[in-house]
């Protein structure tokens, strides 16, 4: 037998070559260092100084970063072309857009939320409902999207007052892909209140995903979803039971809105979910848009509470993992997607460039274009800035390459932008040029004081605080990872 | 890593730090003045062979804190600079590797519809 000699991998001092990589400290013991994808190692501060003056002596720590691609040895060719792979791995969806395309078929709502971020109409309005000539225009310019897969989601107001135009653009939907072979998918968006028979044969054939609204336990839910009779949380759990019975578990999720009042019932929010067996749960923060900003909206709380709510949250799904229950935080899911493999989630939030216009399209009842959701909403109050055009006199290119999207993606590409482009975190994160307008009043913001910066610079310590404390949640991170 | 000379209760609400020009750069100390704008503004001045740098608290807070923030800040934009320096050129490379292999680049160039539309980038010198 032939024994193969290993070659040593004893690095001597100022023996290694510096690959990219931006570090961040997470306390006063402990740093992390990430290479141009986002693989990561911790380390202690005096390690990382010794590591870039080439004076570290300690090969355990040399071969961690090695392996991560943070050092080489000089003359070595291949972790360059190895990140380069994963780098074009990750971004291998930008030539794919637009695969979500929201259809707003109506501003009507029977639901008052008090953070309801767009301009709701009375029941009664049908002018604000899309058209059908409407919806074939924009179904066309949906088609017109380079994405081999096309997701439909309806919203609103509450897009079942207006289901007949849901049932109509599924229809026209999939006679058109006849002729174009993509992946078809369909989302409701839906309060579940006015939720019947009819409707879930219909999603029954369809396919069709439901996406609701469940803010936590009765009593929370129904001060912030306010209807008449007070029963949002009832209709809402009655509806949820009844698409889990006829479609399945998983062919129903919810979303859940930050309140004031929620920030004292984090664990309550989770087990809420748990006990109707919703196994993923979206700790969302309370937008800046719309109706969320008067006083009675319910985002009178800064980020660091929103943090003390969202680390309780997590470590109440933690526990609930440990004991069998297996649920997922939405938010971390997406987060440990980027953290731990080269596949892009593709979530608009934490994008770079912008998920606005390539990740998504937004076509509201009238017709009008808009870069995302939060585009549309800044329109209802009065600021037209994401607005791309209008389906009946825009053609694709009109749309996709008009002034109004790629200014705002050019100029907030965080790895170019003050402070991201040095952010340890910066793989992980997005750029969100409509926050930053709407609250900053340009497209980048300035970071130090950006309060999406605050935000996620306190999940992403908080997730690589947990995996390098806990083996048990790095390893659940790793299975999230592979759950969006 | 720099070298830091500091002077207390120079005036009224100022706390100031002072850098050896020799040591810290002044890019790095924008930077840092940038990135420490939640808690302080930061007014930079040349001095001799010095950069004097004024702090402002944003809020009321002990006057240690913030210089300890403003020069913690200031070493680790150093640290990343000279990583950044250090790294350039494997930084480019590994772009020019990953966008050269998209197809959306075309090696065909002229011969492609619409590249008479786009103008040649004259070689820099």
């Amino acid at each position: 037998m032939i024994k193969l000699e290993r070659a040593s991998t004893t690095l001597a001092p100022y023996g290694w070559q510096l690959l990219p990589m931006r570090f961040h400290h997470l306390d006063a013991d402990s740093a992390i260092l990430t290479n141009m994808v986002g693989e990561h190692v911790f380390v202690t501060p005096d390690e990382l100084v010794a590591v870039v003056d080439g004076s570290c002596v300690d090969q355990e720590v040399l071969a961690r970063l090695r392996a991560a691609h943070l050092i080489q040895i000089p003359g070595e060719t291949l972790p360059a072309e190895l990140l380069a792979i994963k780098l074009r791995t990750k971004m291998r969806g930008l030539s794919d857009s637009t695969a979500l395309h929201i259809f707003v078929v109506t501003l009507r709502c029977e639901h008052t939320c008090r953070y309801c971020q767009v301009s709701r109409q009375s029941s009664a309005k049908s002018e604000f409902d899309m058209t059908e000539e409407t919806a074939r225009r924009a179904l066309e310019l949906a088609f017109r999207s380079p994405s081999p897969r096309l997701k439909i989601e309806f919203q609103g107001g509450e897009p079942l007052l207006n289901f007949p135009l849901v049932r109509w653009i599924t229809d026209e939907a999939k006679r058109m892909n006849s002729s174009h072979g993509k992946d078809l998918a369909f989302v409701i968006a839906t309060n579940l209140a006015l939720l019947d028979d009819e409707i879930l044969d219909f999603c029954a054939d369809e396919g069709v995903h439901i996406s609701t609204s469940l803010d936590g336990p009765q009593e929370l839910h129904n001060g912030n979803r306010r209807r008449p009779g007070q029963d949002s949380w009832q209709q809402a759990v009655a509806g949820i039971r009844r698409v889990q019975d006829r479609l399945g578990q998983d062919r129903v999720s919810a979303l859940m809105t930050t309140t004031e009042a929620s920030l004292a019932q984090a664990s309550e929010i989770i087990d809420s979910y748990a006990e109707l067996g919703l196994r993923g749960v979206f700790l969302r923060p309370i937008s800046p848009y719309g109706f969320a900003l008067r006083g009675r909206g319910g985002a009178n709380y800064d980020v660091s509470r929103w943090l003390d709510f969202y680390a309780t949250g997590l470590g109440r799904i933690v526990e609930l993992n440990r004991q069998g229950v297996p649920m997922v935080e939405i938010y971390a899911s997406i987060i440990a997607k980027k953290m731990l493999t080269n596949t892009d989630p593709g979530y608009v939030d934490l994008a770079s460039p912008a998920g606005i216009g390539i990740g998504a399209l937004v076509y509201n009842y009238d017709g009008g274009i808009y870069a995302s959701d939060e585009g549309r909403m800044l329109a209802e109050m009065g600021d037209h800035t994401f607005k791309l055009g209008n389906v009946h006199d825009a053609s694709y290119a009109d749309v996709m390459l008009s002034d109004g999207l790629l200014n705002p993606l050019m100029e907030s590409l965080a790895l170019s932008a003050p402070m991201c482009a040095t952010c340890a975190f910066e793989t992980y994160c997005g750029a969100d040029p409509v926050f930053h307008h709407a609250t900053a009043g340009d497209f980048i913001g300035h970071k130090a004081l950006s309060a999406f910066c605050q935000r996620n610079m306190g999940v992403f310590t908080l997730l690589l605080r947990m995996m390098r404390d806990d083996p048990y949640f790095r390893k659940l991170m790793r299975r999230w990872a592979q759950s969006c | 890593m720099s070298a830091v000379e500091d002077v207390s209760g120079a005036g009224a609400g100022e706390i100031i730090v002072i850098f050896d020009q020799a040591t810290v750069d002044l890019d790095a100390l924008q930077r840092s003045a940038y990135a420490v704008a939640a808690d302080m503004t930061v007014d930079i001045r040349l001095r001799g062979m010095d950069y004097v740098c004024t702090l402002f608290a944003c809020h009321s807070g002990a006057d240690d804190k913030l210089k300890h923030r403003f020069r913690a800040e200031v070493n680790d934009q150093i640290l990343r600079a000279r990583i950044a320096k250090e790294t350039e050129p494997l930084r480019n490379l590994v772009f020019a590797l990953a966008f050269s292999q998209t197809g959306l680049v075309s090696a065909g160039g002229a011969d492609e519809p619409g590249a008479e539309d786009v103008a040649a980038p004259e070689a820099e010198t």
